[in-house]
């Protein structure tokens, strides 16, 4: 394989990583505080539509982008409130709420654009602006700006949960909300921001899925990547830097599937070798060493004394 | 006197429970005040109300001659009160210094948001300092002992600035010698000003520690005296209401045979944790042995290996003549093997299952409990839950009441009922009376004795010394998984078991080629 | 101090009040977004109860749709019972149903009487198959359950595709399936016209009695029961609590794939793509609010069934999408996970007058 066809499969690859990567890392905020979170797709695809709704009100991608993590932001306050206030059951409120997001955005797309696929709008799939820049010019030119964005955010968040007090809260309040209750905090308001800055940054993911890699809204067009986000987390340990080499895996499966559906001379079928990332998810988790990284209140719900009868 | 803290006609209504009863409760600036009561009385959820974690039904607090609503833990803390709870409330991943200022991290940021570990440690060790309170601020708690997390407990109070202190049961995990140290830390505390609440059952604690004693007796105060002018019986019955003969009733017994052998028992745990090391000891019919010894010597583990809950790494379980080391809880069951777990939420009952139920648990399948061999036979339970529950006087409206809603001691009365009435030979018993109220002890404590008397071999695990010094025929002291040695409750005294239990050894009883009593 | 309460009417009670307020709550709340769109609820709603019970051939209908949403009930209910979650039910669904339709098409020369049993049992035996590595990664190597049964399920989904699209299929241009299973393969119907009610109904209901016996008057399924609401205590005492962790996962399984079997043989007699819009998802919202009751299932099942045979009539008479009946059950399924809240405030509205003596709020503050 030449070089050419090599840097599109780098690119391919970050291209497939991202949203996972970048909602592994959403929802890291959303465990690290003790709440599981399986309704990631549903916060990914209420930014994804809420971002093509803005782009295409507003004529401008970035303030669809912004309109992509209000998005998300909202289905996780929604998340929040019977998670962290109520004290819900968290795995099936997060398969709750995908349903709803996914049903109430595809609701919606056919109510204001009369159908379930948004036309197309002013995206973001290019970052023109780089692509003066000498060598690497051209291939960072052709990846979306919101990919550098997820680097950023991703770098802050990692600077968040282990070097501030902020972050020094969230993790004790994941393993013994208790404790931090009698030490004065409130326990509850740390655990909602854990679950909004969830909802943002997995809002800003879908966001990237519909104006970064496509320029429209198709209904259901996650299709599954929360859940894997959900994985990379588990499997990254609960660290951004693991998250990020989780969906790079699962990233490079996915396009070495891509590339055996392309490429003829081997005769597997299609519809087999999309299986590939999952049965590797599953090798993966069978063969990981459970360490003691795991938020200990993970999926406990933590009543408030006022709910209890 | 300047009152610190005023606690007035103090009310808690919980759904099912009236825990606080119009309590009216007052402590001296500078005072150590012990406030007691048997399991159940209210103590907790007193000092819980006073440290804002509960809001009262009805009543008002008074600190400092303000009144106050203290409506978070951070209301309390504000007000200086600190509380030091009865299972710690530290994070075992974060070191000491960390979690000393969690909740206070403002003292200790680098430009504004960052958390500085350095500063942090700086700080807590000149608070350590201050207070003589030794502590390793490092260390990340996981890794210090029992004894230290209390004194990180008792700086953590110290360093918001706590200067009326509550400890509820400080003593429940310690060893004699830790529990004097905690005595000169309280008085430590006394000399600078601070004032002491300390909750306990335990009379002689509060005889040597405080002021003042406030007996609550459930959820009503019945008085505060000075505890100079008092002795232990006059506060026992007003805690309890009239006198109570604990430790059962011991008859001399002519039996000889050997119940229980363990022999060369050890068991590893993870990351190579000793936790049994070289374990032998014997156990007679018609006797009962306690186990006794710091929280976390093993004392749980032995019991499990007996009962079959967990399988040793090496050693044999000999018991009846027979080699049980592998055999499964069930078969051990049926041979006559009964087993009170130290947790009886967790291992011992169902608790939504109602008592009927949970008086079958683990005997479900015997044949007078099933039809053929496979249906259950509701009539068969319905007499037999009927007949357990007057036996044993569990107290409840009907014996279909999921168990959840009984107290602690006629829970721990279900178990009792259920291992000790289908003719066990030998009762392996892990803090039977833990947590429960004197009546429910009294009641153990004889059929303990009763079952001992009948012939049964008794292994008694408690933390409670004085408690395994009533009940006890020998008494085994267990030290970081060892038995450190075997004593007569005649023949000795705290103080030696004490030491025992912190490693000194009483020679008489290590290694091969002695047997359990010392002898070669 | 302990008082004396009414705990099991009480319980009683709000168990029954709670699954009727839930549903009633989500159906609200989807109303608003209706209106919101400009449209009207009321026509929106009648529409859909129309279409689903208004007349004989709706009903049927609801039944149809009914029924193998009840066996995926059926299957996570058995796995709470046992203390566990399996969220696999679309997964085993799928795969059971594919098992039982090839086995409906390519087994030769038997008799009705013995080709239903064969072929289903085919169902079984895969859906049984589909759970078992999942079961015995969790309670080997303690593997997250829900994890894997969520890439279990994925990788059903790419596998029924294969077998439609490529393997087996049967060359319709217009409509992507295999091909029929034989005549000796089908279902026998209960009712012909004006629509096809197969016997699958009965068989569920048959199924519903023998869980309901099983749960309640064996001893296994009281051993299965306490390892389900408290695996320590179940171990302490001597039962075999992996053994009904890893049986309360895999019979849902076969639950499961019966259930997609007789989807197929009962109905549609030919595997589709997309023959399930979700009944395994359908499926877990129902087994919690029947409180692993069978029979309130059943009830449950054909609340669900009635939201999608309605929604087609919906859409004609009131222009409302169907996109709504997943926001339903979206909405359904999140009142489900905080219904200790919702029984917490119907606590409050019933309970008016506390059994105790009233008390003066002083500065105590009341709201506790």
């Amino acid at each position: 394989m030449n070089s050419s066809v090599i840097i599109l499969m780098i690119l391919s690859v970050i291209r497939l990583s991202a949203p996972v990567f970048i909602a592994g890392v959403g929802n890291m905020f959303c465990e690290r505080v003790g709440i599981l979170n399986l309704g990631t797709e549903g916060m990914m695809v209420s930014g994804a539509f809420g971002a093509v709704l803005g782009s295409s009100l507003s004529g401008n991608p970035w303030v669809g982008v912004l309109c992509g993590i209000l998005g998300g932001g909202l289905a996780a306050a929604i998340y929040g409130i019977i998670c962290v206030e109520f004290g819900g059951t968290q795995a099936i409120a997060g398969l709750g709420l995908n349903m709803f997001c996914l049903g109430f955005t595809t609701f919606l797309c056919s109510a204001i654009f009369k159908s379930n696929i948004s036309p197309n709008v002013a995206n973001l799939n290019h970052s023109e602006l780089l692509s003066g820049i000498p060598v690497l010019g051209s291939f960072l030119g052709q990846l979306s700006p919101l990919i550098f964005l997820m680097i950023l955010v991703a770098a802050i968040a990692y600077m968040i949960i282990f070097k501030t007090s902020l972050g020094l809260r969230m993790r004790s309040v994941g393993d013994d909300p208790k404790a931090v209750e009698t030490a004065g905090i409130d326990v509850w308001k740390v655990k909602y921001l854990g679950v909004l800055l969830c909802g943002i940054i997995c809002g800003f993911a879908g966001a990237y899925m519909s104006l970064g890699q496509l320029d429209r809204f198709v209904m259901g067009m996650t299709n599954g990547k929360g859940m894997l986000a959900v994985i990379a987390v588990k499997m990254g340990r609960w660290n951004p830097l693991g998250i990020m080499g989780t969906a790079l895996l699962l990233g490079v499966f996915d396009v070495i599937q891509l590339q055996l559906q392309l490429n003829h001379a081997v005769t597997v079928p299609p519809e087999l070798v999309q299986t590939i990332p999952f049965i590797a998810g599953i090798v993966v988790l069978s063969f990981q060493q459970s360490g003691d990284e795991r938020p200990s209140s993970l999926e406990k719900p933590y009543l408030k004394n006022k709910y209890k009868f | 006197m300047v009152y610190a803290v005023q606690m007035k006609q103090i009310t808690k209504q919980f759904p099912k429970v009236l825990a606080n009863d119009h309590v009216d409760f007052d402590v001296y600036q500078g005072e150590i005040h012990a406030l007691v009561g048997e399991n159940g009385a209210g103590k907790s959820t007193l000092m819980n109300i006073l440290y804002g974690l509960y809001l009262p039904t009805a009543g008002e607090i008074v600190i400092k001659g303000e009144s106050v609503r203290l409506g978070s833990a951070l209301d309390a803390i504000r007000h200086g009160i600190g509380m030091v709870h009865q299972h710690f409330m530290l994070i075992p991943r974060l070191s000491v210094a960390e979690n000393i200022v969690l909740g206070a991290e403002s003292q200790t940021r680098k430009r504004g948001i960052f958390f500085d570990r350095q500063a942090a440690i700086q700080k807590v060790e000149a608070v350590s300092r201050e207070y003589s309170l030794q502590i390793d601020a490092a260390a990340k708690v996981k890794n210090i002992s029992l004894g230290m997390q209390q004194r990180v407990e008792i700086l953590k109070t110290v360093y918001r600035g706590a200067d009326i202190i509550i400890l509820d049961e400080p003593t429940a995990v310690l060893t004699p010698q830790e529990i004097e140290e905690l005595g000169e830390i309280l008085k430590a505390l006394k000399k600078m000003g601070k004032t002491v609440i300390i909750i306990t059952h335990k009379i002689d604690e509060v005889m040597s520690f405080s002021d003042r004693v406030t007996v609550l007796r459930q959820g009503r105060k019945v008085g505060t005296i000075v505890t100079a002018e008092v002795d232990e019986k006059q506060i026992t019955r007003m805690m309890v209401g009239k006198d109570i003969a604990l430790g059962g009733h011991k008859e001399t017994t002519a039996f000889v045979e050997d119940i229980l052998t363990v022999r060369g028992v050890n068991l590893t745990g993870k990351q190579g944790k000793r936790i049994l090391a070289d374990i032998n000891l014997s156990l007679k019919r018609g006797e009962i042995v306690g186990v006794s010894g710091i929280d976390g010597s093993g004392q749980t583990q032995l019991a499990e290996v007996i009962s079959g809950v967990c399988r040793p790494d090496s050693g044999t379980v000999v018991y009846k003549g027979q080699d049980i080391t592998r055999e499964s809880i069930s078969v051990r069951k049926d041979q006559g093997i009964a087993f009170i777990p130290q947790d009886r939420h967790k291992d011992g009952l169902v608790l939504p299952f109602s008592i009927q139920d949970n008086l079958v648990l683990g005997f479900q399948r015997r044949k007078e409990f099933c039809r053929g061999r496979s249906r259950i036979n509701q009539e068969a339970l319905k007499v037999y839950a009927a007949e357990k529950i007057k036996e044993y006087d569990i107290r409840t409206p009907s014996p279909l009441q999921p168990a959840e809603t009984l107290s602690g001691g006629n829970q721990q009365k279900i178990i009792a009922a259920r291992e000790l009435s289908n003719g066990p030979e030998l009762i392996v018993a892990d803090q039977p009376t833990r947590g429960i109220d004197v009546g429910a002890i009294e009641f153990i404590h004889n059929i303990l004795t009763e079952r001992r008397n009948e012939g049964c071999g008794v292994l008694l695990v408690s933390l409670e010394l004085d408690e395994l010094m009533l009940l006890s025929d020998r008494i085994v002291v267990m030290n970081q998984g060892r038995i450190a040695g075997i004593v007569r409750p005649e023949e000795t005294t705290r103080e030696e078991i004490g030491l025992l239990m912190v490693g000194g050894t009483n020679v008489k009883d290590e290694g091969e080629g002695r047997d359990d009593e010392g002898k070669r | 101090m302990k008082v004396k309460g009414n705990g099991v009417d009480a319980r009683r009670a709000s168990s029954i009040m709670t699954p009727v307020v839930l549903v009633l709550l989500a159906l609200a709340v989807a109303a608003v977004m209706i209106l919101a769109t400009g449209k009207n609820p009321v026509t929106a709603y009648s529409a859909l109860f129309y279409g689903a019970f208004g007349s004989p051939a709706g009903i049927i209908n609801t039944l149809n749709k009914a029924v193998p949403i009840c066996f995926c009930a059926f299957a996570v209910s058995m796995s709470q019972k046992g203390g566990t979650f399996n969220i696999g039910v679309e997964g085993q669904l799928l795969m059971g149903a594919s098992a039982c339709t090839l086995a409906g098409i390519y087994l030769n020369g038997l008799p009705a009487v013995v080709h239903i049993p064969l072929a289903l049992m085919a169902g079984m035996a895969v859906g049984l198959a589909w759970c078992l590595i999942p079961a015995v990664l969790y309670i080997k190597r303690g593997v997250s359950l829900l994890v894997i049964f969520l890439l279990m399920n994925s990788i059903a989904g790419f596998v029924l595709q294969y077998l439609v699209l490529d393997r087996f299929a049967s060359g319709n241009a217009l409509v992507p399936a295999t091909e029929a299973v034989k005549d000796s393969a089908i279902l026998p119907y209960l009712v012909r016209r004006p629509g096809k009610l197969s016997a699958a109904m009965i068989i569920a209901v048959i199924c519903a009695a023998v869980l309901y016996y099983f749960y309640n008057k064996m001893v296994a399924g009281y051993e299965m029961r306490a390892t389900g609401l408290n695996p320590n205590a179940a171990y302490t005492s001597g039962i075999d609590t992996k053994k009904y962790m890893f049986y309360s996962l895999v019979f849902g399984g076969m639950l499961a794939g019966l259930g997609g079997g007789l989807e197929i043989l009962g109905n549609h007699h030919r595997l589709y793509t997309g023959f399930s819009p979700g009944y395994g998802y359908d499926g877990i919202p129902i087994a919690i609010l029947s409180g692993g009751n069978p029979f309130i299932a059943i009830a449950g099942s054909i609340l669900f069934g009635a939201l999608r045979a309605g929604s087609i009539n919906m859409r004609a008479m009131s222009g409302v999408s169907d996109e709504i009946v997943s926001v339903i059950q979206g909405l359904l399924i999140l009142f489900v996970a905080c219904q200790y809240i919702v029984k917490y405030f119907l606590n409050k509205l019933t309970v008016r007058k506390s059994p105790f003596t009233a008390f003066d709020i002083k500065k105590g503050g009341t709201h506790e």
